[in-house]
This record gives structure tokens, sequence and C-alpha cells, in this order.
């Protein structure tokens, strides 16, 4: 039986090992990032992937998608930048990422659950208009000089040089984690993305749990935002652009199945600490940081190939060994009359 | 209103005729010099990428898929044809002629894991985009010339300051009509042939509609979908070297950010994203209809150019839930509700 | 039915009356009476497409009737959703189990509760205890085994203090040994005073675990009663048509097959793949030859792996001196074979497509509509002449197939597989849920396909059918032929007890 358990646990923990396995590596060729600041260091810059990871993740696991994160990253931190140059308090920037993200999540929510637009589709439309509305938004300006109170917050760490936002992106995931494997309500979005016809036996709401996983996830990116901002201390209207497909990687990287019911938080979390420091490990192993996006998709590509192979395979052994199981010889074979 | 509602979805194309014009109309009314025919060859121009790879994805669509790694292959397409003639001294056709065939590896590549591991599309070519862009980066590496540079001086412009051989097919004009445009109706012809007259493009609804039933059918739907990343593949491929030689600079960027435009061209046109339904023509006029809006919507009425991501999300949400609203018949639920 | 319900003292526990359901023009139930009191597993039996299935899913929420009533507890209950169902203490286990492939099975039992957990554990440990399941709370529920998956409905169904189970045929996917430990829980909830609807296809089952019997025949029950009342030649008698015995005096002189002068165009040698094991038979020219048998008996699984849908794993399929045994379907289907699937919607339509693209779309792998190009023309011509020749009712060849009734669409996917001329063309139930009219339609098309010198080899599981159109018939039962009948052998008696597994002494 421990070996089924393990295998439960397989999608994630193989994504630790992979993890754990391109440090071993880069400590190889370069024995010098096996310190203990290299290392977090990673883990650090990670912090913004991470929130927009796990935040995509509840949507993934519902079996939608939304391509409209990265936008929503990008105004919420126009937002924070702006509320910073007029002196407001870090609780309303906050307050305004916060409300920002979960109202977008909602229009997707509605229009994909709802109305059932594909979620592509839907998340591709909005995405567009956020990205016009940030343009309205800042004047098609670029936010920056708003330093102050927020910029300081960026480089503070709580203890061993962690930072306090990715401290707390950590508090997120274990609480998402919890949420999702643990609590009854949480396991509702893996539910519905694992079989929807059994969970509408079983009396589950498909419209309200897919809407909400749309506003957790706009929540999360609308945090995603503040860092964003608080980070580069300039906001321009692109920022954020193609983050989602950063994301979404990462939660594929971290063992969450795109077609839904598959994953959790932990993963996406470590999905994203490879994702945003691969670029980080080239420069120890001494490729230029050009291999990249190379290295990217040759381990994505590998990764959900050799995924999908075997889950394929396990289904088709398991419908052969049904089939099998009817044929075989009879205790007391057919009856005669 | 309920059934003309329903009658407009139902026709697609007429819908989108029908938007275009009102957009001539609106924008002509508006502000004269909308209507210079050149200014509105431009603006086709400018969009000729996403034009003409979205002709080829709503093949890829219309099995059921759907390819986001196409832009990544313009800008590969584009840096190996720069490198190959610039560092590596080869004749400028020769040079796109084996991008050309690289883009199609490419494309072969992540047709094969989609059509035979039976993997997701999405995450193949996502995955894709990430590989041939960072390619395409690497093969940069290999020129003298800086990467963010982009390499330029390809040939041809004569003593008359005639745009000819490879820069013909970026800037010249045949008949007064710019040579992308040309290029772009062939390939609308092209399409529409595939698509609609061959048996391939029957066979393409077919697999799009009922994979099994097409199985069933003695169709080998695997290598068919496989087929339809290649030509996508190419056609990015196609659309990288117009770009390049219209902007006169090979670069391994070049079309990063079309992913989502192209997919909207498709999806207005409307191409169902489950596959088995839509047309070239729709694809077209969507295509038109964004480039149009990009054109007129700065012209007319001082919108800022920035900010054409906005009026073009707006219409892809509208129509979208315009269409499931008058296709689900959720209006008269809503009606039934009142009576109740 | 107040007949059935005298002597019963205790008020059922479930009843329904006067239900009835169409699907569009297909009407599947045409006025339902049943009841099962506390402690009683009525076994519902009937043949495919009589309605046992949809009349469940109208009882647990998921449709909703168009006529009728539900009575629990002697009141009337209001169900349209699932949620509703499961409140007043209904639970389906359904045929093909709706469970979360990717969950322990803890987390697929405790699905859906609000109370608190550790007492949910308690009471399904107790529960557990009390019918002797031994299963390990953690496995995955993608790793266990049919029978595994049902005992976890089972649970469900209990953990939510099911008062009305329905085990929607239970046993079609399970060995021997599983089925007598699924009996044996039966046996317990009987005696816990829990009410069971028992649907099946095999009669053994209904004596040895149901108190009483239903049987449903075209969307009706046409005998009900305690299963004491009853005997097997009694029950069997039931399935079969009021008129049967009419019908077979009616039918024209047969014109017996000379087989001695025939040659075989399919010979199937020993054939074994998933689901069947060492079939072998052989197929004349000329000739309809009738498979039956009972669903999961695995007549669809050999006739799908000779098309190419599924690994040979020993044998030899034979067209025409020609070994086809493993080639893929394409190229099966060039050889000369075509087929007809079960499952019309799964396999056959392509629904958003016009009449005319689904009746050719098996000509595309040949030049018989072009070489590259479409042509249209060709493609009409022929899809005309199908219409014509079938009678179909269709407005224009361009209308989608999608719009068209059951009938009319099987009608053109048999067009489809007589399109590529082939040798051999089989059907897997040609007639599954398409009115009479179009019945009669489609037994004269495959008796002219006959005619016309076409081997004919028919799965189906309407054994009326069977007698109907059959030269030869062979019986599958468990993944083996179990019988085979010659013309004047074949009976509607014979045939459905080999289905069920009995085999009567041969007359001949």
């Amino acid at each position: 039986m421990s070996k089924v358990k393990n295998l439960f646990n397989a999608r994630w923990m193989s994504s630790l090992i992979f993890l754990l396995a391109l440090f071993l590596i880069t400590g190889i060729a370069d024995p010098s990032f096996l310190k203990y600041s290299s290392i977090i260091s990673c883990f650090n810059s990670a912090t913004m992937y991470t929130l927009l990871a796990v935040g995509i993740a509840f949507v993934i696991m519902t079996g939608e998608i939304d391509v409209s994160i990265g936008a929503t990253l990008g105004i919420t931190a126009a937002m924070t930048g702006m509320i910073a140059q007029q002196g407001g308090s870090v609780i309303s920037m906050l307050a305004a990422c916060i409300a920002t993200g979960a109202a977008v999540g909602l229009v997707n929510g509605t229009g994909v659950a709802y109305f059932g637009v594909p979620s592509l589709i839907f998340t591709l439309g909005t995405n567009s208009v956020i990205r016009g509305l940030i343009y309205i938004l800042t004047d098609g300006r670029t936010i920056e000089n708003f330093g102050g109170v927020i910029a300081s917050y960026g480089n503070k760490t709580i203890a061993a040089e962690i930072t306090v936002y990715y401290a707390i992106a950590v508090v997120l995931v274990v609480i998402a984690h919890y949420v999702l494997t643990k609590t009854r309500k949480g396991k509702y979005f893996i539910a519905v993305g694992d079989n929807a016809g059994g969970a509408n036996l079983v009396g589950i709401s498909v419209l309200g749990t897919k809407i909400l996983a749309y506003v957790l996830c706009g929540m999360f990116a609308g945090l995603g935002g503040f860092v964003f901002a608080s980070k580069y201390g300039q906001v321009m209207t692109v920022a954020g652009n193609g983050y989602e497909m950063t994301a979404i990687a990462a939660c594929v990287i971290g063992g969450i199945s795109l077609s839904g019911g598959l994953g959790n938080m932990v993963g996406a979390a470590i999905g994203a600490v490879i994702m945003s420091s691969i670029s980080r490990l080239l420069v120890f192993i001494g490729l230029p940081a050009t291999y990249n996006n190379t290295i990217t998709g040759v381990m994505l590509i590998v990764i959900v190939v050799a995924d999908s192979l075997a889950q394929r395979r396990s289904i088709e052994m398991a419908r052969r060994k049904r089939l099998l199981s009817r044929t075989a010889e009879n205790p007391e074979g057919g009856e005669k009359a | 209103m309920k059934n003309l509602l329903k009658k407009v979805f139902k026709h697609w194309e007429l819908f989108l005729v029908i938007f275009l014009i009102l957009e001539f109309v609106i924008f002509g009314a508006a502000n004269p010099k909308f209507l210079r025919p050149k200014s509105i060859m431009n603006s086709i121009v400018n969009y000729i990428s996403v034009c003409i790879i979205s002709l080829f994805v709503t093949l890829v669509m219309i099995t059921g898929g759907i390819d986001i790694q196409a832009p990544s292959i313009i800008g590969l397409t584009s840096i190996i044809i720069g490198v190959l003639w610039s560092d590596a001294g080869m004749n400028v056709w020769v040079a796109t002629l084996i991008a050309v065939v690289v883009a199609a590896l490419c494309g072969a590549l992540s047709g094969f894991f989609i059509a035979y591991c039976g993997v997701q599309p999405m995450v193949v070519t996502l995955g894709g985009s990430f590989l041939y862009s960072g390619l395409a980066l690497l093969v940069s590496g290999f020129s003298a010339t800086p990467a963010y540079k982009g390499i330029s001086g390809f040939p041809g412009k004569n003593e008359a300051g005639e745009f000819i051989s490879f820069r013909f097919l970026g800037k010249g004009t045949l008949f007064g009509i710019p040579m992308q445009i040309v290029i772009y109706i062939a390939l609308i012809i092209l399409c529409i042939w595939i698509l609609h007259k061959t048996k391939y493009g029957e066979k393409l609804y077919l697999i799009g509609v009922n994979q099994q039933a097409a199985e069933y059918s003695g169709i080998n739907t695997r290598a068919t979908i496989m087929s339809t990343y290649v030509l996508s593949a190419v056609s990015a491929a196609l659309a990288g070297t117009l770009l390049t030689a219209n902007v006169n600079s090979a670069k391994y960027n070049l079309g990063s950010g079309y992913t989502l435009a192209i997919i909207t061209a498709i999806v207005l046109g409307g191409t169902l994203n489950t596959g088995g339904k839509g047309s070239i023509l729709g694809t077209v006029l969507a295509s038109l209809i964004i480039c149009i809006l990009r054109y007129g919507l700065p012209l007319c009425f001082d919108v800022d150019t920035q900010n054409l991501d906005l009026p073009v999300g707006i219409v892809l949400v509208l129509v979208v839930l315009g269409r499931e609203i008058a296709g689900q018949g959720i209006l008269q639920k809503w009606f039934k509700k009142k009576k109740v | 039915m107040a007949a059935n319900v005298q002597g019963k003292t205790s008020v059922p526990r479930l009843e329904v009356r006067g239900i009835k359901k169409a699907f569009g023009p297909n009407v599947v139930l045409k006025g339902i009476d049943l009841s099962v009191c506390a402690g009683e597993a009525i076994a519902l039996i009937g043949g495919n497409g009589a309605g046992k299935s949809t009349l469940m899913k109208i009882i647990m929420g998921i449709y909703t009737c168009d006529d009728g009533e539900i009575l629990i507890d002697g009141k009337q209950a209001k169900l349209g959703k699932p949620a509703a169902s499961l409140a007043a203490g209904i639970y389906l286990v359904p045929q093909e189990p709706l469970l979360f492939p990717n969950m322990t099975v803890l987390e697929n039992i405790l699905m859906g509760f609000n109370e608190n957990e550790a007492e949910l554990k308690k009471r399904l440990e107790e529960h557990m205890q009390e019918l002797g399941f031994n299963l390990n709370l953690q496995r995955k529920a993608n790793t266990l085994s049919i029978a595994e998956q049902q005992l976890v409905e089972l649970l469900r169904g209990m953990m939510r203090n099911a008062q009305i189970l329905i085990l929607d045929e239970p046993t079609s996917a399970l060995t021997f040994g599983e089925v007598q430990a699924l009996f044996k829980v039966v046996e317990d909830l009987k005696k816990k005073g829990i009410a069971i609807i028992y649907i099946t296809h095999r009669l053994t089952e209904v004596f040895e675990i149901a108190t009483d019997v239903a049987i449903m025949r075209d969307g009706m029950i046409t005998l009900e009663g305690p299963v004491a009342n009853f005997t097997k030649e009694m029950l069997i008698a039931g399935l079969l048509p009021k008129d049967a015995q009419a019908q077979q005096q009616d039918e024209k002189a047969y014109e017996p097959i000379r087989y001695n002068d025939l040659k075989p165009v399919l010979e199937v040698k020993n054939f074994s793949g998933y689901g069947f094991k060492d079939i072998t038979f052989n197929l004349y020219p000329g000739e309809i030859l009738g498979i039956a048998g009972v669903v999961g008996a695995g007549r669809t699984e050999l006739i799908s792996t000779i098309f190419g849908r599924d690994k040979a794993l020993g044998g030899q399929v034979i067209l025409d001196g020609k070994d086809i045994t493993g080639l893929q379907t394409k190229d099966v289907l060039k050889a000369g074979i075509n087929f007809v699937p079960e499952d019309r919607h799964y396999h056959g339509l392509f629904k958003i497509r016009s009449i005319s693209s689904n009746t050719t779309s098996a000509l595309l792998g040949s030049d018989e509509i072009g070489k590259v190009n479409m042509n249209r023309r060709r493609q009409k011509q022929i899809s005309q002449k199908y219409v014509d020749d079938f009678r179909t009712k269709i407005v224009s060849l361009e209308d989608l197939i999608g719009s068209l009734s059951g009938g009319n669409q099987q009608k053109v996917v048999i067009a489809r597989s007589l399109s590529t001329s082939p040798k051999v063309v089989i059907l897997d139930e040609p007639t599954r849920g398409i009115d009479a009219a179009a019945r009669a339609d489609v037994y004269n098309i495959i008796r002219q396909l006959k005619e016309s010198g076409v081997a004919v080899l028919m799965v189906s599981s309407d054994i009326e059918e069977v007698v109907e159109l059959s030269d030869r018939a062979i019986t599958v039962f468990q993944g083996r032929i179990n019988g085979e009948f010659a013309h004047d052998e074949i009976t509607q008696d014979v045939l459905t007890s080999a289905s069920f597994g009995i085999v009567q002494e041969r007359t001949v």
C-alpha cells in the first residue's frame, strides 16, 4: 500500500526532486552556488510567480484556464503605484489589489461558468480589456517614483534572508494547500475538475465552485501586482505581459494537469520556483541566459509528454485487465439447464 | 428580436460582413481620410503576420486543437534567415528555404506529441513557444550582430530605388498593391481551397466533429492532425520572411506577443474552439475587422494607438457572450422565468 | 398494478406512478408504475433500450419526467436535481461508477458531506465492518477494480443513509467471485431494511437475491410480482413480445441457403482479444449471421477488434483468403469490411456535418469522391442514391445530421457503411433506439444487402431481431461462443436461454 501512497504523492514530489536535481547540477558545475544565500534567493525571486501559479491552480484544477492574470497583475501593480504616489497606505493598496482581482475573477467566472463561453476565449477577451483599462488608468504613462513606504518592503527580510513577501507567499501557499486538500469545500475544486458529472451527482454546485476558483485566482494575481510594484518600483503599461504563460507552465511542471482534477498547491509553488530560477541557475552553470527559454521549453515538453504517456498506459492497462477478467476461466463455469 | 438575433448569429460570416461595413461607414463618416485605399492597405500590412498565421491556425482549430507556438516561429525564421545570409554567407533564398524547412520540423515535432502521444495541444504548443523562441535566441548568438540590434541590409534595392529580390517581398508592389497583400490574397485562396474544396479539408472537419467516428470511417486522424501543425508552422515561417523583408531586419523576437491576437481573430471569425466548425472566410473577415478597428479608431476617434487592445477585447467579449446567449437560449430562459 | 401491492403490509418506501419520458420524438417510458418496500429487493430486467436506466435517472433527479409522480414513504416527492434525491434518501450506483479518479477512496466517499470528518470516518468504518469490507481508504480511485469501485459507490450510498438504493447492472463487469461478494452485501443491506432496486441482465441473479421481479419492455412493465411466483422460463417468456408466436407464424417461406456450394467470405479462427476468447466461425456471402448475447458478453469487443479498433491477442481473421488479422481500420475498410457501430453518437455520427458529408465520410480514403478535390456532385449523387434507396426522410442533403430523428440518422450511418461496397458488413445493434417504422426499413435494407450477396454479421441484444433476420445464429456468453444454431433451430426461447448462459438441449 505504501507504493500506492507514493504514487499519490508522486506528482509534486517529482517536481521537488526535479528542483533539487537542478540545484545539484548547478552546484556540480559551480560549487559556489551551493550556498544558503544563492539558493534562498532562487526562492525569494519566485514570489510573484508563486502567487500567480497558486491562483491559477485553483482555476486549472476545475478544468478551466485563465489567461488574463498577467493583465490583472499589471493593472493592480499600476494601482498600487498610483496609490503610493498619492501617499496612500499599504492597507489601501492591498485592498485595491485584492478587490480588483476579485472583480476580474467574478467577471471571468460568470462568463465561463454561467454563460458557458470557453474559458480560453473569454479570458483572452478580458485580458485585452484589462490591458486597455491599464492604459486608460495610467494615461499611457509608466508609473514610477512612488518609492516611499512600499519600496522599502521589497527587500526586507524576516529571518534567514527570507524576504517578507516570500514568507507571506509561503504562508498563503500553505493555507491554500490546506484548504484544497484538507477541507470539505476545498476539495470541491478538485472534484469538479476530476469528474463534473460525479460532482453534480453528490450535490456539489459546479457553477459556484468554478466562479469561486476564478475569484481566488484574480485575488492572487492582485497580490502579485502589489509585489510587482513594490519590487520594481515602476510599472509600465505592459507590466505582466506573458506572465500568464509562465504561471501556467509553472503549474504544469508542478504536476497539475491542464484537464483538471489533478495536482496541488505545493506543486504549483515548486513549479514557480523552477520557472523563475532557471535563468539564475544557467548563469552558474556557465550557459548564457539565452538558453533560458530553450531549456524551459524542453523541460515542459518532456514532462508533459512523459506524464501523458504514463497516464494513457495506466488507463489502457486497467481497461485491458477488466476485459481479460471477463473471459478468465470461471470456477463454476456457465450454467447448464 | 430573439429570432433575428438567432439568425444573424447563425450566419456568422454575414454578421461579420455587416460589422465590417458598419466600420467603414462610421469611420468614413467621421473622417474622410479614412477611406484612402493606401492607408487601408497599410493597416493590413501592419497586421499581416496575424492575418496570415490565423488562416492556418484556423485549420488547426477546426480539428479541435490550438496552436500558440506559431508566433515564436516568426522570430525563429527571421533570425535563421539573417544568420545564414549575413554570417554564413548563403544566398538569401536558400537561407529562406532552410528556415521554412526548420519551421516545418518544429511544427511536426509539436504535432507529433499532440497527435501520437495524446498531450493537450495547449500544453505542447506552450512548451513549443518557449522552446522555439529560445532556439531563436540561441541562433542569434551565432551572429556577429548583437541580438537586440537585428541583422539588416538585406538585398534588394536597385539603382532606381525600387525594391527587388528579397525585399520585394516586404516592400514591393504589384499593380499598386503591396506584395504582402498579394501574397495574403493568394494564401486566402489556397486556404479556402484546402479547407473547403479538398478531401483533406473535409477530413479536418470530420476529425474536429468526432475523432472517434473519423477513425471508424477509416481516416488516419493522427497523421492528419499532425499535418495541420506543420502547415501552421510553415505559415508562421512565411509571415516571418515577409516581416523580415518588410522591416529589413532579422530579429529573434519578431512576432512575440501575437499569440492572443491570432486566437482572437480565429475565434471572432466563428471557429469553434472545440473544433468541427468554422471557415476561412470568417477568419479573414475577423482579421480585417480587427485591422480596420486598429486603424480607424486612432484616426477617427483619437484613440491612442497604444491602447487598441481595449476595443478589440470588448468586441471579443461581447461577441462571444452574445453568441452563447443566442445559442443556448439563455434569453428564453430569462423570459420564461419572468412569466412564471 | 394494484394487485401486486396486495399482501404488502407497509407503505412502499418508493413508489412511482405513471412515469412518462420522451427524448424528442423517441418515447422511452410509456407510463411506468413500480414500487419497492423496505427490506425488499426488486429485480428489474429487460433488454437494451427498454428504458430501465432512464427510469433510474429520473428517480435520481438527473432527468425530469414528462408526466407521472414519485412517492417516498407514501408522500409525494419533488425530485428535479440530484441534491433533492440525495436528501430524500435515494442513492444510485451507476452502471459506470462516477468516482473521482484522482482522489482517494476516503475522499471519494466523504465528498459532498457537511459533517465533521472524524465522525464521518467513524461511521464509515462501522459500515465497512458491518459489511465485512476490507478496502484501503488511501488508495486512489483509479487504481480500483470495477468491483471495488462499486463497493465504494455502495459505501457512498450507505453513508448518506440511503433508504433506497438503486444498483444499475452492478455485475456486468464483475468476475464470478466478485459477484458473490456483492450478493453478500446486498443480502446484508436487505436485512437492514433498505429498499433495493436491482437492474440486471442475468436471470439467475434474480432468483439468488431478489424478493420481487419486474420486467420492462419497450418502456412498459410487462410483468411484475414476487420472485417465488415465477420460474426462469416464465421470465424468459416475459422478456419476449406478446405477439412473438403469432409473428413467427407469419413468416414468409424461408429459402434455405445451400451452404455446401459456398465458400466462406470471412473465416474467424480461434480468435482472441480483450473481452473474448477462442472465437471460431465462418461467414458466407449472402447470409445474415446473428450474434446474440447480453451486454458485456464480449460481442462488441469481438467485432470491433475484427474491424481493427483494438489489439488482437491470438487466432486469425481471413477475408476472402487474405489474412487481415490485426490490420488498422483503414486497411480493414480497404480490404472490404465495413461497420455500423453500436454507439451511433460516439462512434458513428458527425453531428454538426451535413447528411452528405456523413454518408460519404468512409469514401475519403478512396478515389470515389475525387482524388484531391472533393467531387461535391458525386458526393451528392451517392448520398441521394442512399436517401432514395433507404427512404430516409430529409429536407435537404445539406442539413445537419443532428437534426434528423434517430432512425434516419441510423439509415445514414448504414449508408456510410455500404458506400465502400464492402464484401462483409458488420452491424452492431442496428436498430438501437429507433422507432418501429424505421426499424422495419432497416430490416428491409439488411435483407436487400443479403440478396445482393453481401455477407452480414449482425450483433444484437434484441433477440427478436436476431430471430427475424438471421440465417444462422451464434450466442456469446462470457467472451466465448456457447451456442451455434442453424436457421430452423433459431427461436427466441433458445437464444434467450443461451444468452443468459443456459444452453438447452439441442433438438437437432
